[in-house]
């Protein structure tokens, strides 16, 4: 626990080097960025790495902050309440949508929440209330109150806050009855049943905590942006992008989403900004390159491979470790 | 009267559609079945049999001439992918298959934008361009031709797969892979073979949809979508329940956008998606 903890608050002493040190604003959008998809790919991991359901559908609860954002401000409310609203309904909606899909196995479980993603794009495309297809452009108003900053240092500083709380609460699940519960399923649902363990309960949990996290990253990125509207919080490109951070890292790891986010922001769209812009292409060809490599290279991803060569170097069976690294 | 002929024709429009939809799903269906892997860059295949057949137009060779060619060449491309990509994927975890065709996907997506660009290219002067009337009913041509190559590529596959000593050693495959191997079955062989049919399904798919269809660099998405959609409604690895599953949904996507509204018209495909696998978890047509 303690190494985890240390490496946390190197990172957040970093982070706030860069939002007070560093003035290239390209840089911080990427600072922030990295933090925002380390959040969401985190929030992915709590229901498809350490549950172990694969859900192509994730950006709807993001997208459940994104909007309570815009809805709060164009109405002329307080942008703090979109987090505890944002959050009440991508928790409700993860609980009506889970408590039948959950029981689902493998591919079918991914294809249905496409399916409910889906749904959910094409009503919030149709609602005047929700904005339809052109959604919100924020009005400008900025201080703490409005939750909106002239200059992108305060937005780093609470992304960094948001990372960290959630690194801390997932070290907790990683401790907790939960999350032994949640490995113990995705090792062998049969003989976690077996036990008496309740899949559908303790995975819907799991898949409520999961749509809280990714609402209070939609919330900041609309404050972020000020700008919200399916294409860029609720559609299934995000949510691919999302799972792809999730998996690239190393799928049930604690650093794994970090460190995914970390290739995605850094090498695909870092590099392809170099190489001239993303309307090229270039960073596709760069990030599918990664993710096939790390796919038939290393299929336990980044985090998960450091942790087995880890284990196989001490030669002990730690059971955590077992449960997050290889077991299928 | 004129109800009853709106009826007919959206009835015919959804069947047609439905054909396109089995056209492209059956290759994704038996590569499931084989080795239990969900390509999801089948629709990247899509997309470059699509632009290869569009490469062949522009040299003279119209869809339906370039076909075959498109079609033995893809065959080889999948056998490549597999060889090089796909067996190191199949010794991982069972998410490796799902994000290292993802992977697939992203690569394809990117080096397509970056060589063609994302400007939408159409087949010169395709044939079939034409419209057919009858009985106070308008199709057109091309999506009756594509039709019926769905019909018949359903019917080819079915009969390999049913009828062959290749297609009985598949199945075999498909119910035991470690059985199939004692059999004196080469499992890595028959799913090479088999990636390379679905990849030449999908080939014959890409030409005959340059008919009528432009193709971009994620000019697949769509129709890959909604194959996954036909595969797991008829049940992953059934090639009879693709047929089934890709009527289904294109019946329901045509009635929808008509009476609910164009943006909706893929609501009660996907609803009709989580009743099927909330009462049939394996599908309509799939083996548990």
């Amino acid at each position: 626990m303690k190494p985890h903890l240390i490496a946390l608050g190197a990172i957040v002493a970093a982070g706030l080097a860069a939002a007070f040190g560093v003035r290239d604003a390209v840089a911080l959008d990427l600072v922030f960025t990295l933090l925002l998809y380390a959040v969401l790919g985190q929030s992915w991991n709590w229901i498809s790495g350490y549950a172990g359901n694969i859900s192509f559908g994730h950006a709807i609860f993001f997208g459940c902050g994104a909007y309570a954002s815009a809805l709060m401000v164009t109405h002329g409310l307080s942008p703090w309440l979109a987090i505890p609203a944002g959050a009440l309904a991508a928790a409700a909606l993860a609980i009506v949508t889970g408590f039948p899909t959950l029981a689902l196995r493998g591919h079918y479980f991914s294809i249905a929440t496409i399916a409910v993603a889906a749904i959910v794009d094409a009503l919030v495309r149709t609602q005047p209330a929700l904005g339809r297809a052109t959604g919100f452009e924020l009005p400008i108003a900025t201080g703490w109150a409005a939750l909106q900053f002239a200059d992108k240092g305060p937005y780093i500083v609470l992304a960094l806050a948001l990372f960290a709380a959630v690194q801390v609460a997932t070290i907790a699940l990683e401790r907790s009855r939960l999350g032994y519960y949640l490995r113990a399923l995705r090792a062998n649902h049969a003989a976690a049943a077996a036990v008496g363990i309740d899949e559908r309960s303790w995975k819907l949990l799991a898949f409520a905590w999961s749509a809280v996290i990714a609402s209070c990253a939609g919330v900041l990125y609309a404050q972020y942006t000020l700008f919200v509207d399916p294409p860029s919080t609720i559609a299934l490109g995000i949510s691919i992008d999302i799972a792809l951070v999730g998996v690239v890292g190393g799928i049930g790891t604690l650093w794994g989403p970090a460190v995914g986010a970390l290739v995605y922001v850094v090498l695909a769209k870092g590099v392809a900004l170099e190489l001239g812009g993303s309307g090229k292409g270039y960073d596709l060809v760069i990030y599918g390159a990664i993710i096939c490599v790390i796919a038939a290279l290393r299929p336990h991803g980044i985090v998960g491979s450091i942790v087995d060569g880890l284990r196989r170097r001490r030669g002990a069976l730690d059971l955590g470790a077992a449960a997050t690294g290889g077991a299928a | 009267m004129e109800a009853l002929t709106t009826f007919a024709q959206l009835l015919v429009g959804g069947v047609l559609t439905g054909l396109v939809f089995a056209l492209v799903a059956v290759g994704l269906t038996l590569v499931y079945g084989v080795m239990d892997v969900v390509n999801f860059a089948h629709g990247e295949f899509l997309m470059l049999a699509m632009y290869a057949t569009l490469g062949l137009a522009l040299l003279g060779l119209g869809p339906l001439l370039g076909l075959p060619l498109v079609v033995i060449a893809m065959f080889l491309f999948g056998i490549v992918v597999y060889r090089v990509f796909v067996r190191r994927l199949l010794s991982g975890p069972p998410e490796a298959t799902v994000f290292g065709t993802f992977g697939l996907l992203v690569l394809m997506q990117g080096l397509a934008q970056a060589i063609f660009s994302s400007d939408f290219l159409s087949a010169p002067n395709p044939p079939f361009s034409g419209t057919l009337r009858f009985a106070g009913l308008a199709v057109s041509q091309a999506s009756v031709v594509e039709g019926c190559g769905a019909l018949i590529l359903t019917a080819l596959l079915f009969a390999f797969v049913e009828y062959t000593e290749t297609g009985r050693a598949m199945r075999a495959v498909a119910e035991d892979r470690i059985a199939a191997t004692l059999m004196g079955i080469d499992v890595q062989r028959i799913n090479g073979l088999a990636f390379g049919i679905g990849a030449a399904c999908v080939g014959a798919a890409g030409a005959l949809l340059m008919l009528s269809y432009p193709v971009y660099p994620t000019a697949g998405v769509p129709f890959a979508l909604t194959a996954f959609v036909v595969v797991a409604l008829g049940g992953f690895g059934s090639i009879s329940g693709a047929l089934v599953g890709a009527l289904l949904v294109g019946l329901l996507e045509v009635f929808g956008g008509f009476y609910l509204s164009p943006e909706l018209k893929l609501v009660p495909v996907y609803l009709a998606y989580l009743i099927v696998v909330l009462l049939r978890p394996q599908g309509l047509l799939g083996r548990r």
